[in-house]
This record gives C-alpha cells, sequence and structure tokens, in this order.
C-alpha cells in the first residue's frame, strides 16, 4: 500500500500522526544522547577506580619493599633499629590488604590475579621472611647466608613479578576499558547528532507541508474571496489541499457556482421584464394610432358640421361618418381589452352546454342584412352541435370570421358557412371566394395588429379579431386554422371538443 | 370638363388610407378652387403623382404597399418633385422629425383641425407662387 493511501484523510489527522512522528524522533535523539553522556559519566568512574586500585597496589609493594628492607637491614646488621620498617609494615600489612582486595573487586580476573598477589605476599611472609627474623635472632649468620643467597633473592622476585603482572593487566583493561566507553560515547554523540539533524529537517519539511497544504491554499480562497466579493462571479479555485482544506476549495466553488447562476437568473428575469416592458410600451403605442384615426374622423366631421355651411345630405352624411367611427372606436377599446384579458388569462369563460348550431345561426341572419352584395349559404344538421363554453364569446369568433369572410370579399360572391359533428369534435367553416390571403402573410395571420391587405382596399379593422378568435377557441380547449389561395378566397375553420347533450 | 376653370384650379393630391379621411381632406381645404386626386395606397400615389404633377400633396405616413417615409423620399429624390409643397398626417405624432428629414414641408398630426390644416394648404401654396 502506497504511503499516501495509509495517511490519514483528513488534515487533523495527518497533523497529529506528523506532530508525534516528530516527538517520538526528538525523544529518541535525546535518549541516546543522555546514554553518551552516561558512558562517558561511567567511563570517568571506572578511570578513577583504575587510578585508585594503582595507586593502592603501588602502597602495597612499598610495604612489601619495606619488610624486605627492614628484614635484610637487621639480618646483615643485627641491629634491631633496623628492623622499624619491618615492624611498621607488618602492623600495616592487614589493612592495606583488605582495602586492596576490596578495590580490586571488579571483574572475576582481577579478583583472581589480586588473590594470586596477596597469596603470594603471604606466601612471602610466613614461608620465608618470619623465619629468616627468627633465624636471624638465633643464628645471625645461617639467616645472613639465606638472605644473601639465591633462594632469597628469588623469594621477593615472585613477589614484584606478581605485583608487575598485576599492574600491567591492569594498565591494559583500564586502556581496553576507556577505549570501549569512548567508542561508545563517540558512537551514541554521533547517533544523538544524526537524530537532532533529522529532527530539524523534519520540522522544516512539516512546517513546508504546513505551508504547502494549508497557507498557500488559504491564501488562495482568500484572493478568491476577494475577487468574488469584487464582483467577478466566475471566479474559481483549483481543487487543492487534502482533507478540510480540500473540502473548502469545493465548497468555494460550490459557492461561487450557485452565485454566478442567481445571477444569471436575477438577469434573465431583468431581461425577460424588460422585453415585456418594451412590448406593453410598444402596445399602448400601436393603441393610440389605431385610435386616433378613427378619433380624426370625429373630430374632424364635427369641426366641418360645426363650422361649415352643408346641405341636409351632407350634414347625414357626415353624421353616419362619425357615428360609424364612434362605433368603431368603441369596438377598438372593447378588442384592446379582449387581448389584455386572454393576455393575461384573466378572461372568464361561462362553462354552459352551447349549440354552436344555433350561434352559427344567428349571426348568419345578422349578417346576411348588412351586405346585399354577399350570398351567405349555411349548411348545418339537424341535430344540435354541443360544446361546454361560452355562448358569447364562440358568437363573437363566428362573427369576426364572417365578418372578415364579408369584408375581405369586397367584390361580393358566395359565404359558405358549415357546421358539422365527427367523433368528438365540433367543426365550424367559413369559406369566402375574396381576395385571399397572400402567402407572405399567411405565418402571421393570427399576430396583434396583422390586418392583410386590408387598408389598400379600404377595409376597416382593428387587426385584433383573428387574435382574439384564436386566444378564445383555444380557451374552449379547441383550434382554429386556414386555407387561403390569393385571389380566389379563404377558408377559416375551428374546431372545439364536443359536449355530451343533457 | 371645364379647361378654363381647371387651368386656374390648383392640384391636391391626397394619399391616404382612410376613405373618411380623404373626404375630410377634401372638405377642409376646400371643394372650390382645388382639384383633388385620392390615392390609397404608396405606389399608387407615387404613380399618380407621376402622372397629375400636382401643386400639393397631403401624404399619410401609414400606407400599405408602401409607407408615406419611402414614398416621400422618392419623390425628393426627382427632380419634379423636389420643392413640390408636401404636407404629412400622421397618428404617430412622434414621428415628426422623422417627416421633415425625409423631405416634409409641414407636419399635421392626427386628429386634425380642418382649418388648420386648410391654413397650412393656403400658405403652402401662396409662397409657392410668390417666386
Amino acid at each position: 500500500m502506497p504511503l499516501s493511501e495509509r495517511l490519514p484523510k483528513s488534515l487533523s489527522g495527518r497533523l497529529v500522526v506528523g506532530s508525534a512522528l516528530l516527538a517520538l524522533l526528538v525523544a529518541v535523539a535525546f535518549g541516546v544522547l543522555v546514554f553518551a553522556v552516561t558512558t562517558l559519566d561511567d567511563a570517568t568512574k571506572r578511570e578513577r577506580h583504575a587510578k585508585a586500585l594503582t595507586a593502592e597496589t603501588l602502597e602495597l609493594q612499598r610495604l612489601v619493599l619495606d619488610l624486605d628492607t627492614g628484614l635484610r637491614g637487621f639480618v646483615l646488621t643485627g641491629r634491631e633499629d633496623l628492623l622499624a620498617p619491618w615492624t611498621s609494615a607488618r602492623a600495616a600489612l592487614p589493612d592495606k590488604k583488605r582495602a586492596f582486595l576490596r578495590l580490586a573487586s571488579t571483574t572475576a580476573g582481577e579478583r583472581r590475579r589480586a588473590m594470586t598477589l596477596v597469596d603470594s605476599i603471604d606466601q612471602y611472609v610466613a614461608d620465608y621472611a618470619v623465619p629468616v627474623v627468627d633465624i636471624a635472632r638465633t643464628s645471625p649468620a645461617a639467616a645472613r647466608q639465606q638472605v644473601v643467597s639465591v633462594e632469597g633473592a628469588s623469594q621477593l622476585k615472585t613477589v614484584r613479578d606478581h605485583f608487575g603482572d598485576f599492574l600491567s593487566k591492569e594498565s591494559a583493561l583500564a586502556a581496553a576499558r576507556t577505549s570501549t566507553a569512548q567508542r561508545r560515547s563517540d558512537e551514541a554523540i554521533a547517533a544523538a547528532v544524526t537524530g537532532l539533524i533529522a529532527s530539524a529537517l523534519l520540522i522544516i519539511g512539516f512546517g513546508l507541508y504546513l505551508s504547502r497544504s494549508i497557507a498557500r491554499p488559504a491564501r488562495e480562497v482568500a484572493e478568491g474571496a476577494a475577487r468574488l466579493a469584487g464582483g467577478d462571479l466566475t471566479t474559481r479555485l483549483v481543487p487543492q489541499g487534502v482533507g478540510e482544506i480540500g473540502d473548502l476549495t469545493r465548497a468555494f466553488n460550490e459557492m461561487a457556482e450557485r452565485l454566478e447562476a442567481s445571477r444569471r437568473e436575477l438577469e434573465e428575469q431583468n431581461e425577460r421584464l424588460r422585453e415585456s416592458e418594451q412590448a406593453k410600451s410598444e402596445l399602448v403605442s400601436i393603441v393610440a394610432h389605431e385610435l386616433r384615426t378613427p378619433l380624426a374622423s370625429v373630430l374632424g366631421f364635427t369641426s366641418v358640421l360645426l363650422q361649415r355651411e352643408v346641405t341636409e345630405d351632407q350634414r347625414r352624411e357626415y353624421l353616419g361618418i362619425i357615428e360609424a367611427q364612434a362605433r368603431r372606436l368603441a369596438a377598438l377599446v372593447n378588442d384592446f381589452l379582449d387581448v389584455q384579458h386572454l393576455e393575461e388569462g384573466r378572461l372568464s369563460l361561462a362553462r354552459d352546454l352551447v349549440d354552436v348550431g344555433s350561434v352559427v345561426r344567428e349571426q348568419t341572419e345578422l349578417f346576411a342584412g348588412q351586405s346585399p352584395n354577399h350570398l351567405l349559404d349555411v349548411s348545418l344538421p339537424r341535430a344540435p352541435l354541443p360544446v361546454r363554453g361560452d355562448s358569447n364569446r364562440l358568437a363573437q369568433v363566428v362573427a369576426n370570421l364572417l365578418s372578415n369572410a364579408i369584408k375581405y370579399s369586397p367584390d361580393g360572391g358566395v359565404v359558405r358557412v358549415a357546421g358539422t359533428r365527427t367523433d368528438h369534435v365540433i367543426r365550424v367553416s367559413i369559406q369566402d371566394e375574396g381576395i385571399g390571403i397572400p402567402p407572405e402573410l399567411q405565418p402571421d395571420i393570427f399576430g396583434k395588429f396583422v390586418r392583410g391587405h386590408a387598408t389598400a382596399n379600404g377595409i376597416e379593422g382593428s387587426g385584433l379579431g383573428l387574435a382574439i378568435s384564436r386566444s378564445l377557441v383555444e380557451a374552449h380547449g379547441g383550434r382554429i386554422d386556414f386555407e387561403s389561395t390569393k385571389g380566389r378566397g379563404s377558408t377559416f375553420w375551428f374546431e372545439i371538443p364536443s359536449a355530451s347533450p343533457e | 370638363m371645364n379647361a378654363i376653370t381647371e387651368t386656374a384650379a390648383k392640384t391636391v393630391l391626397i394619399c391616404e388610407d382612410d376613405s373618411n379621411l380623404r373626404t375630410l381632406v377634401r372638405l377642409a381645404l376646400g371643394e372650390e378652387g382645388f382639384r383633388f386626386f385620392e390615392a390609397p395606397d404608396g405606389p399608387s400615389g407615387l404613380e399618380l403623382a407621376r402622372r397629375t404633377k400636382p401643386d400639393l400633396i397631403v401624404l399619410d405616413l401609414m400606407l400599405p404597399g408602401r409607407s408615406g417615409l419611402d414614398v416621400l423620399r422618392d419623390l425628393r429624390d426627382s427632380r419634379e418633385f423636389a420643392e413640390t409643397p408636401v404636407i404629412v398626417i400622421s397618428a404617430w405624432s412622434h414621428s415628426d422629425d422623422a417627416a421633415l428629414e425625409a423631405g416634409a414641408t409641414r407636419f399635421v398630426a392626427k386628429p386634425f383641425d380642418p382649418d388648420e390644416l386648410r391654413d397650412a394648404a393656403v400658405a403652402l401654396l401662396e409662397d409657392d407662387r410668390a417666386p
């Protein structure tokens, strides 16, 4: 498993692990250092002990030499006073031996060698020195003979050899110990220094890691936040950093994303509001224009009647124009209100059971008397054509279509009105033999203020009739459409779902 | 036709799509002393202008076929109508600047006072005669 996967995922976890490792390393280095100091201290103690042992050994050797000197002086001269060193040395010897043996007890070998040395001293004193002094008291010559003989000299030589041997061994041992202690101490110091250097490097590395994983990402988040606050909502951070810092970066990006989205939404809303405001102001402007044309006739002919001398026939003609234009104004105002209500969905429709056949019949009768040039041919089944809806509004649709059929066939002709029922649909079609609709106007014919060739032929209208008719048919759950050939005439039809008669 | 009286009469072309308003313009200027030609749309207005060479043109802006502004520009582009007085009448009350820029001599907003229109027409025809 790679290292990165073994590490904790969260930043705080990693910091805890890193700190613990660092503390452990520093503790180990410190322990090694303490060990080095202890080792050196120990070596110093041993050295002091070795020096004391050597001094004690030399002291013992001096006592032995004093013994021998006193012995020789007394034996060779016979003078009792020369035996003084012997006497004092013999008295001091037991204490010195004990002190020596107590010191020389560090290792088994040292103790063994010390025992051998003490044994050789005891042997010298017991087997040679004491008998020789006793002999000298009784037979000085024999004692003298003994002292100067080879054997007498060799007695002391054995002791001396033991001393030399002991001292040289002791010295070698001390040297070996010192060098071992020195080596250990050197090693320990080296290990401690290495540990401390490693700790220092690790602390630096830890600092760099902290900087990389906390300080730098935190700074980038702060800068990003400043840019965001400055209005740059497209600000995004590069996703980086461990654990909590990574979470922070992601949360920041998400926040920026949402801010940007909500601003975009607001801007779009604003744009829609602006567009609707503009559409409204255009509508007001168009309405004003549409109202001014009939108003111009009403006011103009009224002025003529008031200010000019006119004949009775002219007076009647002008009053007729004024009345027609005033009616046109009233119709226009109604149409505008209808469009407004339909667009805002505020038009309330009755949901009565209506016979479309009756509606068509009534409207055709109304229009039949208006135009002597047109023949209205009505074809309806005997059975009623029932739908659910508003009879006044359905009458308005039929009237609009009939009025268009008559208006747009200025040369007269047959207008065929038919009502049929197929399956679940009531269909009404109104066909004229008029001027038709030019192809370029056909796609917009249900739009507002579209008047086809109307003005060219002096045909009046608000240009709202078809727009209102379509809205009304659709409000009844139906559809409206047309077929038209320019110069041949048009057929407009609408379909509304039929209701089952009660 | 009486040739002698006709030559004295000024000719006026009324280019307006609403037939009532054409009648009203005629009444406003006064039937006496003028000879009127009427056109209900842009193209026939231009055609009639070329044919009759009127002394005054009363022009609506919202015309089918070709807008009043386009008709006006076409008139001003041809030498024979460069100086002909043109009164623009429109229900677009804020289009006066565009009309004057396109070469209109006067702008009269709809609804208009018949006397005001007559005074404007008379003044323009007298100016025309002066030089």
